[in-house]
């Protein structure tokens, strides 16, 4: 492969082209679902190719892209990523530019200390079986769900300035949830929540502790079928991590990806209140909001060595004390912003556009456990495990339900309300933020499903968190 | 043309033990990306896959594999194989479809083909004039796809069918203040697509902009929703209409059938075959897809169904996947539903939305793409982009007037395939309608 993209690089190093850059990823997909206790779907997917060529002439992206590697396939899609630079070329404005970056290379290949695709499948079955049976419908469990799925992908990339990558990785995304019924009332509960993945092979099942946790979920989920709503107009809220990772990737992450401040995302996924003007000054969250991007930490599933335009894995504040100084870049924007490139472009796979994309978008942890931070709640409710998320085209006002609420009294848990919901705007609610627990609550939460683009991409990525509380949240939605 | 389809049914027939569904598919697309009224990027993509689900007793083992060859074929097969005879049963499973009706046949132009990148430019470049004089920049995409596949199975069905729908979806954006409307065109044949109708409605909407800005008040409103905002609560609502659904005890539509559900103004068909829509032939596992009465003059009549469901729920079969709404009109001119309209709001587009609770069909979204106040019976401002919480039924049974007119409205499908659907649906005025904050932006 490194031969085969090195020489479709060396045709495309022509004086006509600006910069042109090549991916091809090699994908292994495996999953597995279990419903009401009974396996449901057991399906691979193994050594899926998929090539992407893409070219900058006249300053505008041409692309194409192809699951056939074969070198007929390639002389097509070199002349057809080249035709619709040219004509492209022709309904524009301002031409895209960038400044070149020093040549690099990596290697970098990623081991799980349970290989899903080589272990026992005996194995592999016996303990998703187990868990089915576990949570499988009974009394009021009406509904049941276990599923794993398993990829590994390996990404060679090369551009005309001279990087090359070859990389590798396992990525995991367990999933259980049970729903209970009755009287036409119906509730549910997962386990460990919406952004359940890890980069690990079939050890994150242990590590998440799923086996430990079935009961907890079925007695939960009925106990929600009786449970109050909240009654205040508004309260402090403690949001866990089983949330709180979503609230920051829908109201951080894709706020400051920059190619919405352009409009680039307009036509889909939307736009961003974040202006250029902002950067430096806006006070986006309380003193004790920092939130980084973090491509170079191996643990997320964000990690590279290199994106997927040849920027170097970085680290880069984008809310430091609260205030939003950088933003998720690609080269063209980075220098339309007069930023340095925050190493965020990534492509689903091969075949698929690079976009600005988040990698391992972290909030820096405080002080203290969630125990701790419970006690010193005087009046309040712990907020957990993702039910319903929407927020607007700018990234501005959001709503949230969780799947549980735990009422606190005098700094101890003294009940359960169902489904909780609270609304807010970005910038008044990060404001809110009073306390974020320490490095002992604080670890990678992490999806599969981050949609974006069109043609649509779903990327995994990671969020470092920690639970975290907000003073004074809206939490009654007027029926 | 189905080559590898063919050596796989080949090395099938020698395992009479195996019920197998089989698929091979060609998919490609032209997408063309713009922002600024200039090109972001034009993408060629395509891809051919072929799928295998094999069904021992009832065990089974599914596997995809892209860029087919024999030797790959070969694989996936022995490892299938291996793996079939050591998993548990599901017991819900009884055979692969045996519905053996072929659609007619129908000619299908390629419209990648058809509608070049040049044409494509030529067309923004028309219409971005006209956005121009207003001080509006254009923003969106314009897609063109083709597909075809061929799907065997052990029941000797064996069916192909092909498609190449278009999406054009154009937002203008004053430049300026960030005002955003939006107009589209979705179907499968571009002879429907008249750009000075289509000039005509964008520049309407991009005219409604030169009024002020507002904001309002949480609270209920008369308002009147776009064909796209009816078109988008009627696919929420269709989640509950499907067997896998009532099967989950998630389906608002539970102990309903033949009830009366909504007013008897409200009628809602599954139907692949109008001509301006995307049409459809088969249904996922083949079983031919007949126009379906969902809703009829407010009853709930069918929920769609597959085999595996069919024998699991004992519903009737049908192969439906309300993929191709259709909401009846009504009677009403669009003026003489805003002429109607003492105080309220007119929604062109929704953002965002999700389920609440999917048993009561109460979710949450927002406004997007122009959100207008309408006072004594005319739009006068323009007001910033707003969020509901509202249930899916209160919203039906609060249709008061529907439009005398349907339009054939595009939805992109952009998580795991991208996949482009048609529905077709009216205006609809509808009373009380919960709005619960204001997003404070455009």
């Amino acid at each position: 492969m490194e031969q085969k993209i090195k020489s479709i690089i060396s045709r495309l190093n022509t004086a006509d082209i600006q910069f042109a850059d090549v991916r091809i990823t090699i994908t292994d997909n495996e999953s597995i679902s279990f419903i009401n206790g009974h396996l449901r779907n057991y399906g691979s997917s193994k050594g899926s190719p998929a090539l992407g060529i893409r070219v900058l002439i006249n300053g505008c992206w041409g692309f194409a892209g192809s699951k056939d590697l074969s070198n007929a396939s390639i002389d097509r899609l070199i002349n057809k990523a080249i035709s619709n630079a040219v004509q492209g070329s022709k309904f524009l404005n301002t031409k895209v530019s960038f400044p070149a970056i020093a040549p690099s290379f990596a290697e970098y290949h990623h081991q799980p200390r349970i290989n899903p695709f080589s272990m026992a499948k005996e194995e592999k079955m016996s303990y998703l079986g187990n868990l089915a049976e576990a949570i499988k419908p009974s009394g009021k469990i009406v509904h049941s769900y276990v599923a794993g799925e398993f990829v590994r992908q390996e990404k060679y990339y090369a551009n005309t300035e001279g990087s090359y990558s070859h990389t590798s990785y396992y990525n995991t995304l367990p999933v259980m949830m049970v729903v209970a019924a009755d009287s036409g009332q119906v509730q549910s509960r997962t386990w460990p929540g919406h952004m359940s993945a890890g980069r690990a092979g079939f050890e994150l099942f242990y590590e998440q502790e799923f086996a430990e946790n079935t009961d907890r979920i079925m007695k939960e989920a009925i106990d929600l079928l009786k449970a109050p709503t909240i009654k205040e107009e508004k309260a402090d809220i403690i949001i866990g991590n089983g949330h709180l990772a979503l609230q920051l990737h829908e109201s951080v992450g894709h706020a400051t990806e920059a190619d919405r401040i352009f409009g680039m995302e307009i036509s889909y996924a939307g736009k961003t209140f974040v202006k250029p003007e902002m950067l430096g000054k806006y006070q986006y969250g309380s003193p004790i909001v920092n939130i980084y991007s973090d491509s170079t930490d191996p643990k997320g599933l964000g990690y590279h060595p290199m994106d997927d335009e040849g920027v170097p894995g970085k680290k880069i504040d984008i809310i430091r004390n609260g205030v939003l100084v950088d933003q998720q870049t690609s080269r063209h924007i980075a220098h339309m912003l007069g930023l340095e490139p925050s190493s965020n472009m990534k492509g689903s796979y091969a075949d698929d556009f690079p976009l600005v994309r988040m990698t391992n978008l972290c909030i820096a942890p405080g002080k203290g456990s969630l125990d701790e931070l419970i006690k010193s709640t005087e009046k309040g409710y712990l907020l957990d495990f993702t039910k319903t998320w929407s927020i607007d085209d700018n990234r501005n006002n959001f709503q949230f339900t969780t799947e549980i609420g735990y009422k606190i009294e005098d700094g101890r848990i003294v009940g359960i309300v169902k489904e909780p919901t609270y609304y807010g705007i970005t910038k008044d609610f990060w404001n809110a933020c009073d306390a974020i627990c320490g490095d002992e609550e604080w670890g990678y939460h992490s999806t599969f499903h981050c949609g974006k683009g069109e043609p649509g991409q779903v990327m995994q990525l990671s969020h470092g968190i920690a639970p975290a509380r907000f003073k004074n949240i809206n939490v009654s939605v007027k029926d | 043309m189905y080559e590898q389809l063919e050596y796989l049914k080949t090395a099938l027939d020698k395992h009479s033990e195996l019920k197998f569904n089989i698929v091979q598919s060609y998919w490609q697309t032209d997408f063309f990306r713009f922002y600024q009224s200039q090109t972001n990027y034009n993408i060629s993509k395509e891809n051919v896959s072929l799928t295998a689900d094999l069904y021992k007793g009832k065990k089974s083992f599914s596997f995809g594999i892209d860029d087919p060859t024999p030797a790959k074929i070969d694989e996936a097969l022995d490892n299938a194989l291996c793996i079939i005879d050591n998993l548990p049963e599901d017991p819900d499973f009884v055979d692969v479809e045996d519905n053996l009706s072929l659609a007619e046949p129908r000619e299908i132009i390629n419209n990648i083909d058809a509608i070049p990148l040049s044409m494509k430019t030529e067309i923004l470049s028309s219409l971005s004039e006209s956005a121009t004089q207003h001080d509006f920049s254009l923003y969106g995409t314009f897609i063109c796809n083709f597909s075809r596949y061929r799907m065997i199975n052990s029941n000797k069905l064996d069916k192909s069918s092909s498609t190449s729908p278009i999406y054009l979806e154009i937002k203008a954006v004053h430049n300026q203040s960030q005002l955003t409307v939006m107009e589209t065109f979705g179907g499968d044949n571009f002879k429907y697509f008249d750009l000075e109708d289509f000039r005509s409605r964008l520049m309407q909407k991009i005219e409604f902009c030169a009024n002020d800005v507002v904001n309002v008040d949480e609270g209920k409103y008369d308002v009147i929703l776009a064909p796209r905002c009816v078109a988008e609560f009627v696919q929420y609502l269709s989640y509950g209409m499907s067997a896998r659904a009532l099967d989950q005890h998630s389906s608002y539509f539970e102990g309903k059938i033949d009830q009366m559900v909504f007013p008897e103004t409200i009628s809602i068909t599954d139907d692949p075959g109008d001509p301006e829509m995307i049409r459809m032939e088969y249904g996922s596992d083949g079983h031919i897809y007949n126009p379906l009465k969902l809703i009829d003059k407010g009853y709930f009549r069918n929920f769609t169904c597959n085999q595996y469901f069919h024998h699991k729920t004992g519903l009737p079969k049908n192969g439906n996947t309300a993929s191709c709404l259709k909401i009846a009109t009504g009677d009403s001119s669009l003026d003489a539903m805003i002429g109607k309209v003492k105080h309220g709001l007119y929604i062109s587009s929704l953002h965002y939305m999700n389920f609440i609770n999917p048993k009561d069909t109460s979710l949450t979204g927002l406004t997007r793409d122009g959100t207008f106040l309408i006072e004594d019976g005319k739009i006068s401002k323009v007001v910033m982009n707003l969020r509901f919480t509202e249930r899916i039924e209160r919203i039906l049974k609060n249709i008061v007037v529907l439009e005398n007119r349907a339009y054939s409205i595009p939805f992109s499908d952009n998580y795991e395939s991208f996949d482009i659907a048609t529905v077709k649906a009216p205006h609809a005025l509808v009373k009380g309608f919960n709005i619960t904050s204001s997003t404070n932006t455009i």
